[in-house]
């Protein structure tokens, strides 16, 4: 690693086009085989390429915790019932908006009720915590309360890395509860905090282009955070994988976190993980963090370097090929980000123009200047975060379509750490929308397809006639999760909603929970393509009475932008849940 | 076989639009089907279609574009659209050189894909941007007498050649047209058999009745 470092004071030209993303103290104590603690950092490797190459570093924690601190812990919370209900999976559930809860028995789904109750608001969303910060009632009240009004947008900010942080570590947790015995809102008062400094130190972490940089880049946001003393080993990489380059103890409540870290259940949290992994069909962790289980197993500090060189040697299968051409098409499409999600963070609507211009030179983005500053600055976040998601993962690495699925998760999330383990985990899933093989997607049309075959046989044949019945129509929508359809709320709506779903389902909620509350429908991992399969089955009339070719159909399905219902596309698809959910 | 339908148009022909991610396809497409055009369009994923009915030498020929992604990473699909379509018009970005050098690649990627006869051209896009000019229009009318395209220098931002490449690629799609039909029409007289000697595609036969050139 010190070879690396001078590599890269001899390289310092070279690098500047890349930025360093230290992922790793987002990392958690998890229960799950999986990964820990991830390290993200530049590594320039004449070996491997002619170009920069980035290096994951990996290190796997022991639930024990003995990587050390990182600000999210998670441990599982089991109710009195013996079931574990996660504080998670809450939190998704409080992202699926304007639920009606219906308390009649009948099959119908209490969608049907949509005069939606008022949504969740922070007060109460606060008194549903106990003094220990623990959801009140195992988080029964909670789940009603959500599921009957929604979250209001304004603590959605609060859920979005909540649930897909678990989802990354596939386990349950109940991260917000240690949080919350620190603070109030630990994201809001985090930002105007220790995370703000963050927010700013990790900016000019993710610019820094060489290793100095990021040491004083890290010292001066230190002290500006006011965050715990810091010790310089956080700051070296090469010194073993536990101190990172950046570590977000200081950004997220510094080490005094570490004594919270606690994993109370870890047996149950991996049963459940493992549960929801086996559930989850084609379900394939990506490159990296397989690849970390494997060398480094639990608590395998020591192998870190091992581990960074089967990464490298792996990465070179494919990154090499396509590296450059993904950074190449994540700025393409960077830049051609809509401005809608303005409004929704007015934070970083009111970005310096300097700012963003600093960041979006770090980045190497071109061809900007037609482009006011806050969305300059979203650009170039959309860069840093998906190019390290290239590496990441980069078996998929950078599909077009991707920017779609993370522009509204940025505009939510202001710390690119959290944004980009946030990303990661929505990724999870739909990760397999960008398969080279396509395999993901077909077996999502096919479900499609099966769906409108149970639920309307006639319009079903009318497809087969056109040869339409594989459903290529709703391809888009499949692969970017209606968010061409829908605006920029629909779409959090939506994807809230399915993430609930997802999230009950890691809860295990389906089984015995779900029928206790009285919640119907039952939640399931596919909601998306209900939605899906309901828009188009909204439209039967006219596609058999009208439409003669599946092209007509596709233009029909393109030209619903603007005009979904986003609470009536939901009402239909858990009526669809609840009636074919059994067939398909 | 080109397909005569009803008043609205007499014929119906298929334009394919290829090229590498960010070249402007999409804007192309808006700027001929809908005259409008968009700095910040979305990346198209999988494919996206427009028509504009147009008179060519006299005749209502509608053109059904199909626009389509330009990362690797959907070629499986697009390329099932290749099929079926008469011309396709392949798309560079005068101000990114690699664009251009990865024309070879769209260019053996229609030949695996598509019918053989289907009638090239190739289009150096953002023209207006002459000023970050990375490919000069020499060096792709070389390119395209190398190959045997036609080709223009077009800006769908300020609307240069868009209207004029269609046109010229429709025309030529045209001319082959009527001459097979008229070729086949000999072929029956003189047999008294029916023709089969048709070897362009054109779409699909959509009993379309629906009026409009602009869609999504």
């Amino acid at each position: 690693m010190i070879r690396d470092l001078k590599k890269k004071k001899e390289n310092q030209q070279e690098k500047r086009r890349y930025s360093i993303l230290d992922l790793s103290r987002l990392g958690v104590t998890v229960v799950s085989p999986y990964i820990a603690f991830f390290m993200l950092f530049l590594s320039s490797d004449d070996s491997i390429a002619s170009f920069k190459k980035w290096t994951l570093f990996a290190e796997a924690s022991t639930s024990g915790g003995g990587g050390g601190g990182g600000f999210w812990s998670y441990y599982s919370v089991v109710s009195p019932s013996g079931i574990a209900i996660a504080f998670t999976a809450m939190a998704g559930i409080a992202l699926a908006a304007t639920i009606v809860y219906s308390r009649r028995s009948s099959l119908k789904s209490p969608w049907s009720i949509r005069k939606r109750k008022h949504a969740l608001q922070p007060k109460e969303w606060k008194s549903l915590f106990t003094e220990d910060g623990k959801l009140s009632d195992g988080g029964v009240k909670f789940m009603k309360k959500v599921r009957s009004g929604g979250v209001d947008p304004s603590i959605r900010a609060e859920f979005a890395p909540v649930h897909q942080l678990t989802v990354m570590s596939a386990c349950l947790t109940d991260m917000a509860s240690t949080v919350r015995k620190k603070k109030e809102n630990p994201l809001e008062d985090g930002k105007g905090k220790g995370m703000k400094a963050c927010g700013n130190g990790a900016v000019k972490f993710l610019n820094a282009s060489s290793l100095e940089d990021v040491v004083s880049g890290r010292r001066s946001h230190s002290t500006e955070g006011g965050s715990p003393e810091v010790d310089d080993s956080d700051i070296l990489p090469c010194d073993q994988s536990h101190q990172p380059l950046l570590s977000s103890d200081s950004v997220l409540e510094g080490d005094t976190d570490k004594s919270a870290i606690t994993c109370e259940d870890g047996s149950t949290g991996e049963s459940e993980s493992s549960d929801s992994d086996s559930s989850e069909e084609l379900e394939n962790p990506p490159l990296f963090a397989s690849e970390i289980t494997e060398e480094n197993g639990i608590g395998g500090d020591e192998n870190a370097n091992s581990v960074a060189s089967g990464i490298k040697g792996r990465s070179k299968y494919n990154a090499d090929e396509d590296f450059a051409m993904w950074q190449r098409i994540i700025r393409v499409d960077a830049v051609r980000t809509n401005d809608e999600w303005i409004a929704y963070a007015s934070a970083q609507a009111s970005v310096s123009e300097i700012k963003a211009r600093e960041l979006a030179e770090s980045v190497c983005l071109k061809e900007y200047d037609h482009l006011e500053p806050c969305r300059i600055h979203h650009a170039a976040r959309l860069v840093v975060i998906l190019e390290a998601y290239t590496l990441y993962d980069p078996e998929i690495g950078y599909c077009q379509g991707m920017s779609d699925l993370l522009s509204p998760l940025i505009s939510v999330i202001e710390d690119d750490f959290l944004a980009f383990w946030c990303f990661a985990g929505f990724m999870k899933k739909a990760r397999h929308n960008f398969r080279l093989d396509e395999a993901g997607i077909r077996r999502q049309l096919n479900i499609v397809s099966k769906i409108i075959k149970c639920k309307d046989i006639h319009l079903y044949k009318h497809l087969e006639e056109l040869q339409a019945e594989d459903c290529f129509f709703v391809y888009r929508m499949v692969v970017v999760l209606f968010r061409r359809e829908l605006n920029f709320e629909q779409t959090l709506c939506l994807w809230e909603v399915v993430w609930a779903d997802q999230a009950a389902i890691r809860a295990s909620i389906t089984k015995s929970g779900w029928g206790k509350m009285r919640l119907k429908p039952p939640p399931t991992d596919d909601l998306l393509l209900y939605a899906i399969a309901a828009c188009v089955l909204q439209r039967r009339k006219q596609i058999i009475e009208m439409y003669g070719s599946m092209d007509e159909i596709m233009r029909e399905c393109h030209s619903m932008a603007g005009q979904l219902d986003v609470w009536k596309l939901l009402d239909d698809a858990h009526h669809l849940v609840v009636n074919l959910r059994e067939k398909i | 076989m080109a397909h005569r339908v009803d008043h609205e148009y007499e014929y119906l022909f298929k334009i394919v639009l290829i090229g590498d991610s960010g070249v402007g396809k999409s804007n192309i497409l808006s700027r001929y089907t809908r005259n409008e055009f968009c700095l910040e369009s979305k990346s198209t994923i999988g494919v996206e279609f427009a028509t504009r009915t147009l008179q060519v030498e006299g005749k209502a020929v509608k053109a059904q574009i199909w626009d389509t992604a330009g990362q690797e990473r959907y070629r499986a699909i697009t390329s099932a659209y290749y099929r079926g379509a008469v011309g396709a018009i392949l798309v560079y970005d005068i101000t990114k050189r690699q664009t251009f050098d990865n024309v070879q690649r769209w260019l053996r990627e229609l030949r695996n894909h598509a019918d053989s006869n289907i009638v090239l051209m190739m289009a150096g896009n953002k023209s207006d941007l002459n000023h970050l000019r990375a490919v000069s229009e020499q060096d792709g009318q070389a390119l395209a007498e190398k190959e045997g395209l036609s080709f223009l220098e077009t800006s769908a931002l300020d609307a240069t050649n868009i209207q004029k490449a269609f046109q010229t690629i429709l025309t030529e799609v045209y001319h082959i047209v009527s001459k097979k039909a008229l070729a086949a029409q000999e072929a029956k007289a003189n047999a008294s058999i029916p023709g089969q000697g048709t070897t362009i595609n054109v779409a699909e036969t959509s009993g379309n009745t629906k009026k409009g050139c602009c869609s999504t």
